[in-house]
């Protein structure tokens, strides 16, 4: 790739003449990057999952004797040599397309990833799934090619950049079709089942790439629209309006994608596209006073959301009332038998946890997926879920770090958009499987079961390994 | 002895983890150190300056008559603030022009402006070499290249 040697291109965003055609003083003839440190930090989910593989073996009573005569089966370990060979695969390939991209966001997320494709495993078999685990491990080897395939697509981010509103369609055409495909609404469906395609073995779930077409449309509107924003707006006395001229576009996408989301019943994923809206329109703006009035705004509409739909209703009594022994014994949508294991698994772990496949994860519903965090809590207990909690507070460190160390506005406002979309995703989930807010179905990033959200995540982590190379 | 196994891997186990992070952490420390030490040396960027440029008429501008601006291998000019050479005025365009170090000498090229950049007196519309003396007019501020 020759894009890496040469200075950076100029970032007026206008392409009449591409002005480094030809390297000058002082570049080019660079030592490769081998990233040294990547490589290092690629130890970690591979010894994770090589232990935790080697432990699973033991509690399903296989007796393993660990010499050199009675070596356990080459096939037992299948997904730990897998999970190796595709992060190994990654790094070979960033080496030689993006070598100076950022050595961590690989490796956190593969550690991320071995957590999932481990609880999978483990939880597969006490569901009857038993290919729970390997498919996966197939979807993050899929993630895996699809992050450097988009590294390498993006090295020219002009296409993603200049195009705002094509991203904003594209995203919205997802959705209508999704919903023209559900048809009508299955009052008693699960939320996370309306907004899906396709029936039984293989679905996908358009919310997912919808999240990314909207950041990316945020991004290329605010950075477009900088100046106005931040120096514009109509003054009120002490009062700084928002010039609403300029943001109409932005409200019309924002309120198109609430609607469609709450109609859809997708209450969780129109929390996380306000937040990364608030996130981004703060970044771009530095005007607190506009985010305390759209905040305004967004609460009187979850107001009037709360009072018209009685799901919305729903959702918070359960989390009032969720120790009411008749909200316990409800009718599935109506019961939060649910919410109260989840409580009791995050509990019967205890600080040091009950041992991988030691533990009753699958008590609670939804164990491999909404209830992931519960199921790890259990078995690797409350030690467990802080490194947990560590390692996404790092990757939110990497991202946040990308986003201020870009130099061109649309490159800092992705970044931050992004990673505010792996920050608000772990946030809701987590406080959801705690009881703190009313629990959606907002996958946990990279660790709960689906392979969806795990394509879009691997997509967004290309993203900001691209966005990692053009430093201030 | 498989007791003592499983123990050992449960607590293996969390303290993978537990390196794993660190280990991230000693990473982004490093990182931090090292942009710390070349802060405290001045080599926060390795800045190439090619050429100077003088303000010699402020115009509507905000700009101090004389002020001298450092010309990098790509300098913008343009009334965003996120230009190498901000310039506030109504007559120029948010992304007005650019100046580029090329082949060994300046280039001025305009950024689809407005009002149009002036070398010289004369309206850029290709690329145009510039030379230590010539003039540049972007809206009504003047400015004078140095080398």
């Amino acid at each position: 790739m020759t894009y890496a040697g040469q200075p950076q291109q100029g970032h007026t965003g206008k392409a009449s003449a591409a002005p480094a055609a030809k390297p000058w003083v002082g570049s080019g003839g660079a030592a490769r990057n081998y990233r040294w440190r990547e490589l290092w930090l690629l130890l970690f989910p591979a010894l994770f999952m090589l232990l935790g593989l080697i432990m699973l073996l033991l509690v399903n009573g296989q007796h393993i004797d660990l010499t050199a005569k009675k070596l356990p089966l080459l096939d037992a370990f299948t997904p730990v040599i897998g999970l190796l060979l595709a992060l190994l695969g990654a790094h070979v390939a960033l080496i030689f397309v993006a070598p100076d991209a950022d050595e961590t966001l690989l490796p956190i997320a593969g550690l991320l990833s071995s957590i999932g494709v481990l609880m999978a495993l483990r939880l597969g078999p006490d569901l009857n799934q038993n290919t729970l685990g390997s498919k996966q491990l197939v979807f993050v080897i899929a993630g895996l090619a699809l992050c450097v395939l988009t590294v390498w697509a993006t090295r020219d981010l002009r296409w993603i950049r200049d195009y705002p509103y094509t991203w904003a369609i594209i995203g919205a055409l997802l959705v209508a079709v999704t919903l023209a495909h559900a048809g009508s609404f299955n009052p008693s469906a699960p939320s996370r089942d309306v907004l899906s395609l396709g029936n039984g073995g293989l679905s996908f779930q358009p919310s997912e790439v919808f999240k990314i077409c909207l950041v990316i449309f945020f991004a290329g509107y605010l950075s477009q629209n900088l100046t106005i924003l931040s120096n514009g707006g109509y003054r009120l006395g002490p009062l700084t309006l928002p010039p609403v001229k300029n943001l109409a576009p932005l409200l019309v996408v924002l309120g198109m994608a609430l609607l469609i989301v709450v109609f859809g019943r997708e209450l969780g994923l129109a929390v996380l596209i306000l937040g990364v809206f608030l996130a981004m329109l703060y970044a771009a703006s530095g005007r607190l006073s506009y985010i305390v009035m759209l905040g305004g705004i967004f609460a009187v509409g979850a107001v009037v959301v709360f009072n018209i739909f009685s799901y919305a209703r729903d959702r918070v009594s359960l989390i009032t009332q969720a120790f009411d022994i008749h909200v316990y014994q409800g009718a599935p949508p109506l019961s939060s038998y649910q919410i109260v294991q989840g409580l009791v698994a995050f509990g019967s772990g205890g600080v040091f946890g009950q041992g991988l496949g030691l533990g009753h994860p699958t008590f609670v519903p939804a164990s491999t997926t909404d209830y992931v965090a519960a199921s790890f809590a259990e078995e690797f207990g409350f030690a467990g879920l802080l490194a947990l909690i560590a390692i996404f507070m790092l990757l939110l460190y990497r991202g946040m770090r990308i986003a201020a160390r870009s130099r061109d506005p649309f490159n800092q406002l992705l970044a931050l958009g992004l990673t505010a979309v792996f920050g608000l995703q772990t946030v809701v989930i987590l406080a959801g499987n705690l009881k703190l807010m009313p629990l959606t179905g907002v996958p946990l990033p990279f660790v709960a079961y689906g392979g969806s959200s795990l394509l879009a995540n691997y997509i967004i982590i290309g993203l900001l390994l691209r966005l990692s190379r053009e430093k201030a | 002895m498989d007791y003592q196994a499983l123990l050992a891997l449960r607590i293996g186990l969390v303290v993978v983890l537990y390196l794993a992070v660190l280990q991230v952490v000693f990473v982004a420390r490093r990182e931090l150190r090292h942009e710390v030490r070349a802060v405290a040396q001045g080599q926060t960027r390795v800045r190439e300056v090619v050429g100077h440029l003088i303000v010699i008429d402020p115009g509507s501008a905000p700009l101090q008559n004389g002020a001298i601006y450092d010309i990098e291998p790509i300098t913008t000019l343009g009334r965003a603030p996120t230009n190498s050479i901000p310039i506030d005025s109504g007559f120029v365009s948010a992304d007005h022009a650019r100046i580029i170090y090329r082949d060994g000498s300046l280039w001025v090229e305009d950024t689809q402006s407005r009002n149009g950049a002036f070398v010289d007196g004369h309206k850029v519309t290709t690329p145009v070499a510039v030379s230590p003396g010539s003039t540049l007019q972007i809206g009504d501020s003047r400015f004078k290249f140095t080398t």
